[in-house]
């Protein structure tokens, strides 16, 4: 069964660097899809870091991959500094905010932790909503200035280079992170809090530094959606999202790195795919959450693993 | 001092509607530990069905026991085919939090499709009639209606624990649902009836909102949010706990925007709450501050 599933993985990243590879000869629209789908991993990827890892029923991505994405844009557009440096400003500005609300959320456990950064995620939303000339309120922010390298505008399959690098590097950050001292850690104030405790293991620090490193991920990931698209809407904060998001872990299967991967893949392809109006997309999202909390509850690869062993396929491999 | 009677007659008037849509979430939440996002769904859609009947030529009275009986039956029907299933396989709480937030979103944009997205008022069942108090003091004919339905169903809803067998195993559910379950009480019952009777809540409050405001597939959100805003400031261990948290956003709402710039208004219910769940997590009206 193991020898089956590590087989099954090592095919999947195959095709998964094939598929990263197609928009290089596609159009500009490719190019969009695929540097959307660039940020959506790195958001499912830190939002399953949270939620998956750690334990922590965070309902509040989106808050964090908006103020990254607005402090981009207006440290860039307001206050001239270097698109570059921007990355930076926005973790250092991201990460505070993660380290400010994650202080006294860490403390409310289950449902109350949920309601309570669902709450904090509806605020941020608000304040940018209303924030007047410095958010641009309800219309946004336009004309972010572009990312050059040398005197090169990076546009395009350029900037799609870029998000792949970005990715790779988040993929490589969170796989040391995991394999390391601190990611047992992490496992440890998951799943046995009060041993994790009686080792010597504070548990309050553990999530809140989980949060602040998420946070910095999520980071990138606004960072690099502002000096793409060049133009900000307040939409982009609907909490909403942070629902879509999770559902992607989920699909895939919590708390695999490589499940997530694929739910996020899948779901951010399918619609572009059927090409879906936006309040179709939606709807048909919302179907998805029924079917699959229903009958795949695992996620996708509960459900491959599943299937292959009601066929005998796992027996025989083991 | 007449703007401030202003502010407490309007705070009360959409604090009801807020306490109503909490006490919504409160019979579920209480009886089976479920925070069911889809409350302000089901009280949209009470409103649209509403606005469909009485477009067909509908009489009015039947248009509003349609419309209520309607969106009853959905929530019931959520709770059959959906939660109820969930529940009984003991789903962890992410799964069924994400099955919810389907059912939001598939009741939400599935109306949108259906409907369309124009807005309309429903008219209101004691007309649109506006009373002067003083000089600058008003009311509205649907305000007293308002507040009579909301202190009718708060007693109703008490009355219904204390004195009926079902809102008593409701109750007992509530406090140990192990022991219920050893007593009799069938907790699948149990929450059919929480998510029935919370449903048909929601669905009165439609007919209580939309003739002030309007009614079409996004309308449901915001009463949705601030009902359980109002739950969890209220607390989840008494009743009168979504009265109280109602009443009190609603008025300290008012006055926000009355006397404070428009963004210290929006943010105010938001971070009213986190103040509450940082503080004194179980709510205002808990008898201990323990998480």
């Amino acid at each position: 069964m193991k020898q089956f599933s590590l087989n099954w993985r090592a095919l999947f990243s195959v095709c998964a660097i094939a598929l990263a590879a197609l928009p290089f000869w596609g159009n500009d629209y490719h190019v969009t899809v695929a540097v959307n789908v660039c940020v959506t991993l790195i958001m499912t990827l830190s939002l399953n870091l949270v939620v998956g890892h750690s334990g922590q029923f965070h309902l509040s991505h989106v808050a964090f991959f908006g103020t990254a994405a607005y402090a981009s844009a207006i440290l860039s557009k307001d206050f001239g500094l270097s698109p570059w440096l921007c990355l930076i400003g926005s973790m250092v500005v991201t990460s505070s905010l993660a380290a400010l609300i994650g202080g006294p959320v860490t403390r409310l456990q289950g449902l109350y932790l949920a309601v309570a950064t669902l709450a904090f995620s509806m605020l941020v939303e608000v304040l940018v909503k209303q924030g007047g000339s410095i958010t641009g309120g309800g219309y946004g922010i336009q004309q972010i200035p572009p990312l050059y390298i040398g005197s090169t505008k990076v546009v395009g399959k350029l900037y799609y280079s870029l998000a792949l690098v970005s990715l790779g590097l988040t993929l490589l950050l969170l796989r040391n992170l995991l394999k390391s001292p601190f990611g047992r850690e992490i496992i440890a104030v998951r799943d046995h809090p009060d041993g994790a405790e009686a080792s010597g293991i504070n548990p309050a620090a553990i999530r809140l530094l989980v949060l602040v490193i998420a946070a910095a991920l999520v980071a990138v990931g606004g960072w690099l959606h502002t000096f793409y698209h060049l133009i900000l809407n307040p939409e982009l904060l609907n909490p909403e999202w942070t629902f879509v998001w999770f559902f992607m872990v989920l699909v895939g299967g919590i708390g695999d790195n490589f499940g997530v991967i694929l739910g996020t893949l899948l779901l951010s392809l399918i619609p572009e795919f059927f090409g879906f109006a936006a309040g179709q997309t939606i709807f048909g999202i919302g179907v998805l959450m029924i079917v699959v909390t229903l009958f795949a509850p695992r996620g996708l690869g509960g459900l491959i693993g599943g299937i292959s062993r009601g066929i005998g396929v796992g027996r025989n491999v083991v | 001092m007449n703007s401030l009677a202003q502010v407490v007659i309007s705070g009360l008037q959409v604090g009801s509607i807020y306490g109503l849509m909490a006490l919504s979430f409160y019979v579920i939440i209480s009886a089976t530990g479920i925070l069911n996002f889809a409350q302000g769904e089901w009280m949209m859609i009470a409103g649209v069905l509403g606005l469909s009947l009485l477009g067909l030529g509908v009489p009015y009275p039947i248009a509003v026991l349609g419309s209520v009986a309607g969106a009853t039956v959905l929530a019931l029907l959520s709770e059959i085919l959906i939660i109820g299933p969930l529940q009984r396989r003991k789903a962890s709480a992410a799964i069924t939090l994400l099955a919810l937030f389907g059912i939001m979103l598939v009741a939400r944009y599935g109306t949108g499709i259906l409907h369309g997205r124009l807005e309309d008022p429903l008219p209101g069942p004691a007309g649109s009639h506006v009373f002067m108090l003083g000089h600058d003091v008003f009311i509205f004919s649907q305000s007293l209606v308002i507040y009579g339905s909301t202190v009718v169903i708060f007693s109703g809803v008490a009355l219904f624990f204390r004195r009926t067998w079902l809102g008593r195993s409701l109750r007992v559910a509530a406090i140990d649902p192990l022991g219920a379950s050893l007593v009799g009480v069938d907790l699948n019952k149990v929450r059919l009836a929480a998510f029935g009777i919370g449903g048909l809540i929601a669905a009165i409050t439609a007919w209580l909102y939309a003739p002030l405001y309007a009614v079409g597939y996004m309308t449901g959100m915001i009463p949705g949010i601030k009902g359980f805003i109002a739950l969890f400031i209220g607390g989840l261990g008494n009743p009168m706990g979504p009265l109280v948290g109602g009443l009190l956003l609603g008025i300290i709402e008012v006055a926000a925007s009355r006397y404070l710039p428009s963004i210290y208004a929006q943010a105010v219910a938001f971070v009213l709450l986190m103040l509450v769940l940082f503080v004194r997590p179980s709510g205002l009206l808990s008898g201990h501050s323990s998480t």
